[in-house]
């Protein structure tokens, strides 16, 4: 249970930044960042992110476009609005640090990840 | 073969199987109401129906076919995730951005409809505080005990405290999050309990302390059904007899109006219509007759409209019965003040007269027993004609009016009785009082010793009461008797002079009169016991006398019949 927990917040704490960091490459759908999220093993199910991408976009940080599609209705296309990326730049110095702080603290505990953890 | 249903997802349009479309109704249902508390809910479940349309879209070009079957609708499931799988997630970022209407975990207090020995109050009170409601009813009952404060305070709880009536109020009261996850716990909760309820009830199993509760419940509910019934019944007896009364009150007003206004009979001569000067008698009757009777005639239909339940009285016709009786309210106040003006000013006049004195220096006070009459009565009893020589005795007993004559006695400095007339009224102005102090008459009479007094001043016929009224003043000389008979004193007020104490004094409490004596301070009862011993004593030998005068003829005619019965016996 609290090893869950810990999960649940160290994934929370970074899935934001990678929202971001993924929107900042250009124009992304909603599933495109499904795709990449999952690949990273950050998010399961897409349900989730809907809520996160309404919150990211009252707060100013993200715009979208509707853009027209051939398979169904028209469709968000996400890209980081002006303060977005503003925030975008402090959370990468975050990370920097914290990727410094971690990478310290664990040493040569546990080799660096590859592409592909192991689940 | 199945049935498909024809679906409009955000303007496109797709086949589903039955089965499949309820399954994905559900989940949009647990969708919706998960999202329900935040402020973007209806943007966020639009993304996800429209990106449910796309999937079911790719879905149906990648399998060539045209119909969602379940399995489709689980995939796109699976993909988009449960409501419990949304919920990891959310617990803490939602709480940034969500609004709950409770923070998870505070507590609401509530009356407990689950768990309640009475009213729920104790269980809802240990729910605030998450502990045993057995120790919040311990407390109860034992503060029961001190001065019964505790019931008043539970009582107090009982009305301020609402029950939790619905399930979000029985969630809050238990602090249990407002959430989808909630509701499922809650209703597992609930259900699980029910069936304990229900398992326990059929094993007898329930503390009797609850079977007790159960059973006086039910004993009130039938008293209660019972009491409604009855009570209906005698509600309506009691709105039956109430508007009898006020029928009754009707026909009464009316009777009055008719005998008043249509005959001219009635009370314009007693008191207190007498007020009223005879040019606004009938307007002021008319408009207080209105003034009362719309009240009576809008309680009737009230209580009629109660008891019968039907409709309401027109709702124009109130609104003139209303202004009417506003008008007339209005009226009568005017004409009370019309009236009222009459008493503004008081005029007053004074007429001393010189009396004879008497050679044994005693007067006799009495009441004049004569019947005043009018010169027009006189004509109209043909007085000279039917009566000459008679006296017409004054046997009326009307106290039509206030008592208007005062008699003070005082002590004369002249060796003859004075008599000192002041005659006082009210009117509009100085002028209009003094007239109305002029326009009346009183009659007394010096027969020798004797000075009659009538009961009341008189005013002239048909005119309007003002507050006539006479002070007399008596002078008497000093030393002089004064007899005062108690029926003067009955009809006139006699200022300082007690008859009945009086009579007490003179030891004659059935005599007609008392005797008094003028002093030098004042009329003083004359004090004389010896004649009354003396009458006293004469009477009981009187009485002695006769006694043994009846005891001697007694005697005798029981000797003479013992005498014949002795001479039967004998033949």
């Amino acid at each position: 249970m609290i090893v869950e927990n810990t999960q649940t917040q160290m994934r929370k704490g970074i899935l934001e930044y990678c929202i971001l960091s993924i929107i900042a490459k250009g124009e992304t759908y909603a599933s495109d960042i499904i795709a990449e999220l999952k690949k990273a093993q950050l998010l399961v199910v897409e349900g989730t992110l809907y809520p996160l991408l309404t919150r990211l976009k009252n707060n100013g940080l993200l715009t979208y476009n509707w853009v027209e599609s051939t398979s169904g209705p028209p469709r968000k296309y996400y890209v980081l609005a002006d303060e977005g990326r503003i925030v975008l730049e402090q959370l990468d110095k975050t990370w920097k640090e914290l990727e410094f702080a971690v990478h310290i603290a664990i040493g040569d505990r546990i080799p660096p990840a590859t592409e592909q953890p192991t689940a | 073969m199945n049935k498909t249903i024809i679906i409009n997802i955000n303007g496109i349009v797709f086949h589903i199987e039955e089965d499949a479309y309820e399954i994905l109704k559900n989940y949009m249902t647990d969708v919706k109401r998960h999202f329900s508390n935040s402020a973007d809910s209806l943007e966020i479940t639009t993304d996800i129906e429209n990106r449910v349309a796309e999937m079911f879209n790719e879905l149906l070009a990648a399998e060539n076919k045209q119909v969602i079957v379940e399995q489709d609708v689980h995939t796109i499931i699976e993909q988009m995730g449960r409501v419990e799988d949304f919920e990891n997630l959310e617990d803490e970022t939602a709480s940034a951005n969500t609004q709950y209407t409770d923070a998870p975990g505070t507590r609401k207090l509530f009356r407990d409809p689950d768990d309640h020995l009475v009213s729920g109050v104790c269980a809802g009170i240990a729910n605030y505080f998450d502990i045993q409601p057995l120790w919040i009813r311990l407390a109860f009952a034992l503060s029961f005990f001190f001065a019964g404060s505790g019931l008043l305070l539970y009582i107090i709880l009982w009305i301020v405290i609402p029950q939790a009536a619905t399930r979000t109020d029985r969630m809050a009261m238990k602090g249990q999050k407002l959430n989808l996850q909630g509701f499922k716990d809650n209703l597992e909760e609930e259900l699980s309990s029910v069936r304990n309820h229900l398992n326990n009830l059929h094993q007898e199993a329930r503390p009797a302390i609850y079977k007790m509760r159960d059973f006086i419940g039910d004993l009130l509910m039938h008293l209660n059904l019972f009491f409604m019934g009855a009570g209906k019944i005698i509600v309506k007896i009691i709105g039956f007899a109430v508007l009898l009364v006020f029928f009754g009150f009707a026909i009464a007003l009316i009777a009055m109006l008719v005998a008043i206004i249509g005959f001219h009979s009635g009370p314009q001569g007693l008191f207190p219509f007498s007020i009223i000067a005879n040019e606004h008698a009938d307007r002021i009757y008319f408009v207080a007759f209105v003034a009362a009777f719309i009240p009576v005639v809008t309680i009737i239909i009230v209580i009629i409209t109660a008891l019968f339940n039907t409709r309401t009285i027109n709702r124009s016709i109130a609104t003139t019965l209303l202004v009417v009786w506003l008008c007339s309210l209005g009226l009568l106040i005017g004409l009370a003040v019309n009236v009222a003006s009459h008493f503004r000013s008081t005029g007053k006049i004074s007429q001393v007269t010189n009396l004879k004195a008497t050679p044994d220096n005693v007067y006799y006070l009495k009441l004049n027993d004569v019947k005043y009459l009018t010169h027009d009565d006189s004509l109209r009893l043909n007085v000279k004609g039917n009566f000459n020589g008679m006296i017409i005795k004054n046997d009326d007993n009307e106290y039509d009016e206030p008592r208007n004559v005062n008699i003070n006695i005082q002590r004369s400095d002249v060796s003859h009785p004075v008599l000192i007339e002041t005659f006082i009224a009210q009117g509009s102005d100085d002028a209009d009082a003094l007239l109305n102090a002029r326009n009346t008459t009183y009659v007394f009479l010096q027969q020798d010793s004797v000075i009659k007094f009538d009961d009341k001043l008189r005013r002239l016929e048909n005119a309007a009461w003002h507050d006539e009224h006479l002070d007399i003043t008596l002078q008497i000389p000093l030393n002089a008797k004064v007899i005062i008979d108690q029926d003067l004193d009955n009809r006139i007020n006699l200022d300082g002079v007690n008859i009945g104490d009086c009579k007490n004094l003179n030891k004659q409490d059935n005599a007609t009169s008392a005797t008094f004596i003028m002093m030098d301070n004042g009329l003083q009862c004359k004090i004389d016991t010896v004649v009354t011993v003396k009458t006293k004593a004469q009477i009981d030998s009187a009485r002695r006398v006769e006694n043994a005068k009846t005891i001697a003829r007694l005697q005798a005619q029981v000797d003479s019949a013992r005498t014949a019965d002795s001479l039967q016996k004998k033949k």
